[in-house]
């Protein structure tokens, strides 16, 4: 057989393995679209929810098609995510939607999540020694999925869920970056 | 193909499952040549080798992201190049039947079918003899859809390979290795 010819079924094969890639991180987003649907019947106006969701929902499909530290990050993200979404929905549960007085306990309650979530996301980095765009990928999917809650608020939410994820991370990055010089060569990554 | 290359090929398909495509274009070249071999073995007929080997080379790849690192690489993809094979004798085979069966003055046994097929029996069970024993049950857990309807310790039994098999799908799903 010619190199042109072996060359051709290579790329096919290529194609087959990019696809059944695509293929899985589409069966693997399945639980996001559930909690997305959960988020959206649960959210007093379901928009941000599903805008959110959809977003994330893409996101993890990159991650889990692209695989590697991104793929890896899918669950922890996720499941960080749920807390400042599930005390968001809590919180405007608890609370009769009106403008001012709903967002006086769902701000304070996306950002308490969001540190909740930022402290989950660096512990389970540093518990497995994660790279960088595993960081980047946790924490960007965790944020996506808390929005999905906090957004119901405006910018307000999703703002204080951001600032609060900023301020749980940061105890596990320092402890990264300074701690780096204590470890062993054999542990760096 | 030698130990060398034996494990260069587990790591790379590792690697692969991981997502790492850097790994592609090797893990291609080393698992193109054997799949050949063992497919113009089976088949004795250089197109339908050709056929079932490119066939075969699609399902690898295509379930790359499956594979489980625990266990070697190269056996795990020549069952499947085998199966392919098998899989497309059967093919060739019922349209041969079909072909006859419309023509009645040729009907009867065919000498060369029985050979194909002795020859296919052959070379499948001394394959299964070269094999582990968790890969056996493997490809004997593939034909489970085909065999009788079970109960008792056996259903328990397949049930728990099952679930084994869901966990183990979960965990490379998500990169948990």
């Amino acid at each position: 057989m010619g190199s042109t010819d072996l060359h051709l079924i290579q790329r096919r094969v290529r194609r087959t393995y990019e696809l059944a890639r695509l293929r899985r991180a589409l069966m693997g987003i399945l639980p996001v679209v559930l909690v997305t649907a959960v988020a959206a019947f649960v959210a007093t106006r379901p928009t941000a929810p599903l805008a959110f969701g959809l977003v994330t929902a893409f996101a993890g499909a990159m991650m889990l098609w692209h695989g590697k530290d991104p793929q890896k990050a899918f669950l922890p993200g996720v499941i960080a995510g749920l807390v400042p979404l599930g005390l968001a929905l809590g919180a405007g549960a608890l609370h009769t939607c009106g403008a001012g007085s709903c967002s006086y306990v769902c701000v304070p309650a996306c950002v308490l999540g969001g540190v909740v979530a930022g402290f989950a996301v660096a512990g389970v980095s540093l518990q497995r020694r994660a790279g960088v765009w595993f960081w980047v990928s946790a924490s960007g999917l965790a944020l996506l999925t808390g929005a999905m809650g906090c957004g119901c608020m405006g910018s307000a939410g999703v703002i204080g869920m951001g600032l609060g994820f900023g301020a749980g991370i940061v105890p596990g990055l320092l402890r990264r970056v300074f701690g780096k010089d204590t470890r062993q060569p054999g542990d760096l990554r | 193909m030698n130990v060398r290359l034996d494990s260069e090929l587990d790591a790379l398909m590792a690697r692969l499952a991981d997502g790492d495509r850097g790994a592609f274009t090797r893990v291609f070249e080393l698992l193109w040549e054997p799949i050949q071999t063992l497919c113009r073995n089976l088949l004795k007929n250089e197109a339908d080798a050709a056929d079932a080997g490119q066939d075969a080379m699609h399902k690898i790849l295509e379930r790359a992201s499956d594979f489980d690192r625990t266990r070697p690489a190269m056996p795990w993809a020549l069952a499947i190049a085998g199966w392919e094979c098998r899989t497309l004798a059967r093919r060739r085979e019922r349209r041969r039947e079909e072909d006859e069966a419309s023509i009645p003055s040729q009907a009867g046994p065919h000498a060369e079918e029985v050979f194909l097929q002795r020859d296919l029996t052959a070379a499948a069970m001394a394959a299964l003899g070269e094999l582990s024993d968790v890969d056996r049950e493997v490809l004997v857990a593939t034909f489970w859809d085909e065999a009788a309807s079970v109960s008792g310790p056996t259903l328990r039994k397949r049930r728990e390979r099952a679930l084994d098999r869901l966990r183990k799908t979960f965990r490379s799903l998500y990169g948990l290795d």
